[in-house]
């Protein structure tokens, strides 16, 4: 009936529209999940900071320039002053730190970009984390190795709810590295072997069998026998457990 | 065998697709972009609020932190009243908590320890290797020799809270309690009980 060319433009035809369709609706689909929109954001900072210098090769703990973490919801970028406790002496006139020096002087803050974000609908908590025994690299990746930030992790919903669902698979164990506090002590010995910090601790809760909702999935209604918070106004840290489920947690 | 074109171009985007799909579904990402995420709805993500550190147009300065009002204290702070100099009032003026020595208070100010005073004066205290003495910056003081040992728990406190010489000051960064914590784990790694917190000691120390 049709003509043997008008028959071939169909098919042609049919085939590109298709696949083109198909490749935009995977690549809407997809595309714009975190996992490759935001995973690897990596700008460019201000001051050439190198993580893999200061935490990866002078083994300087995370909480000393963040800290304040364990106890408030926003983990602090560090005070110039921080950066100056040690740069007063060391590399004092370095020229990549003119800008530390400038804002130390002026009292005008360093324009640190930011990387990661959740969306301002979803409260994120640092302090119930860390105070959880979560080890940063749970959610920033190792950040001892990147001489520049970038984002190694989603922070989408779903990947808030693997780990709220299933810790015991995806959460890093607290590292000395990390500053994170697990009530226990470490043997100087294996502090004093420089092998000691970086030994890859996988992922590991304290111990599988305690493990249990602190709420019960849908509507809250906390554990009353959770262990005191405090132990001589010191913050205890919360034995491992299951995060909340509950929208109420993370979206009020 | 000779293919059709059209079967080239059905080959070339079954094939394309399967790559992207693969890449999609499976792959971690491995590039790296300078430019901010793309976000479907910016105006819900970023909405009009005051977020620490972070800029806002509302203010003057730009900034979204506050500065206190002059002489005001945020609820449940305790800053450090003295200066580095005021060191003799120190002795009366803190007041040692008297931690006991138990394995949690210990863990605290090791754990403490070792994040804020282990740059300079290493886990065992001692000075050496730390990270800043091994870039340079000589004459960092044994925390572990006689006369620092014979210092009082309310003059190592005031240290750690006011500065001394070089070091600055760690009341910002450590709360008080903590910082009694690590004088009660110093003590651990100086070998002594350490002196009662008020008595008054022989003023020849001064590092």
């Amino acid at each position: 009936m049709f003509s043997r060319k008008f028959d071939m433009g169909v098919k042609v035809g049919g085939a590109v529209v298709g696949g083109v369709v198909g490749v935009l609706f995977l690549l809407g689909y997809f595309g714009f999940r975190n996992d490759f929109a935001d995973v690897g954001y990596r700008p460019e900072q201000p001051v050439p900071f190198s993580h893999k210098l200061h935490a990866g090769q002078l083994q300087i703990h995370c909480q000393y320039c963040h800290a304040g973490v364990e106890k408030s919801a926003h983990s602090p970028v560090p005070t110039t002053q921080t950066c100056m406790n040690c740069h007063t002496a060391v590399k004092a006139e370095s020229p990549k730190l003119k800008l530390v020096r400038d804002s130390y002087e002026t009292g005008n803050p360093i324009s640190w970009v930011r990387i990661h974000k959740v969306p301002d609908y979803a409260h994120f908590n640092h302090s119930r984390h860390i105070r959880a025994q979560i080890d940063c690299k749970s959610c920033h990746g190792p950040i001892e190795e990147m001489g520049v930030v970038s984002q190694a992790k989603p922070l989408s919903m779903g990947w808030c709810l693997d780990c709220h669902r299933n810790p015991e698979a995806n959460i890093v164990g607290a590292r000395p590295i990390s500053g994170v506090f697990t009530g226990k002590v470490h043997k100087m010995e294996n502090l004093l072997d420089s092998g000691y910090i970086f030994t890859p601790i996988k992922a590991q809760v304290a111990d599988k069998a305690s493990l249990k909702p602190l709420t019960v999935p849908q509507y809250g209604g906390y554990d009353v026998n959770l262990p005191k918070v405090e132990v001589a106004g010191i913050p205890h840290p919360k034995v491992a457990g299951v995060g909340p489920e509950n929208c109420s947690s993370c979206h009020y | 065998m000779k293919l059709r074109f059209s079967q080239i171009i059905q080959i070339a985007i079954g094939i394309g697709l399967a790559v992207l799909a693969v890449m999609l579904f499976t792959g971690q990402k491995t590039w790296f972009s300078e430019d901010p995420p793309i976000e479907i709805q910016p105006n819900l993500d970023h909405q009009f609020r005051a977020i620490p550190q972070s800029p806002n147009s509302f203010f003057a300065d730009g900034k979204s932190l506050r500065e206190p009002v002059e002489g005001s204290i945020a609820r449940g702070a305790q800053p450090y009243q003295l200066g580095p100099g005021d060191i003799d009032a120190a002795e009366t003026a803190n007041v040692d908590p008297k931690l006991p020595k138990t394995e949690f208070v210990l863990a605290r100010g090791q754990n403490r320890f070792n994040t804020f005073c282990s740059p300079c004066h290493y886990y065992n205290g001692k000075s050496e290797n730390s990270a800043v003495s091994k870039r340079g910056w000589a004459g960092i003081p044994d925390l572990t020799r006689p006369e620092t040992a014979a210092l009082s728990n309310a003059r190592i406190f005031h240290i750690i809270s006011a500065g001394q010489n070089l070091m600055p000051s760690y009341a910002d960064k450590i709360d008080p309690i903590d910082r009694w914590a690590i004088v009660r784990y110093l003590r651990t790694l100086q070998g002594v009980e350490g002196v009662a917190s008020n008595s008054p000691v022989a003023s020849t120390a001064t590092n």
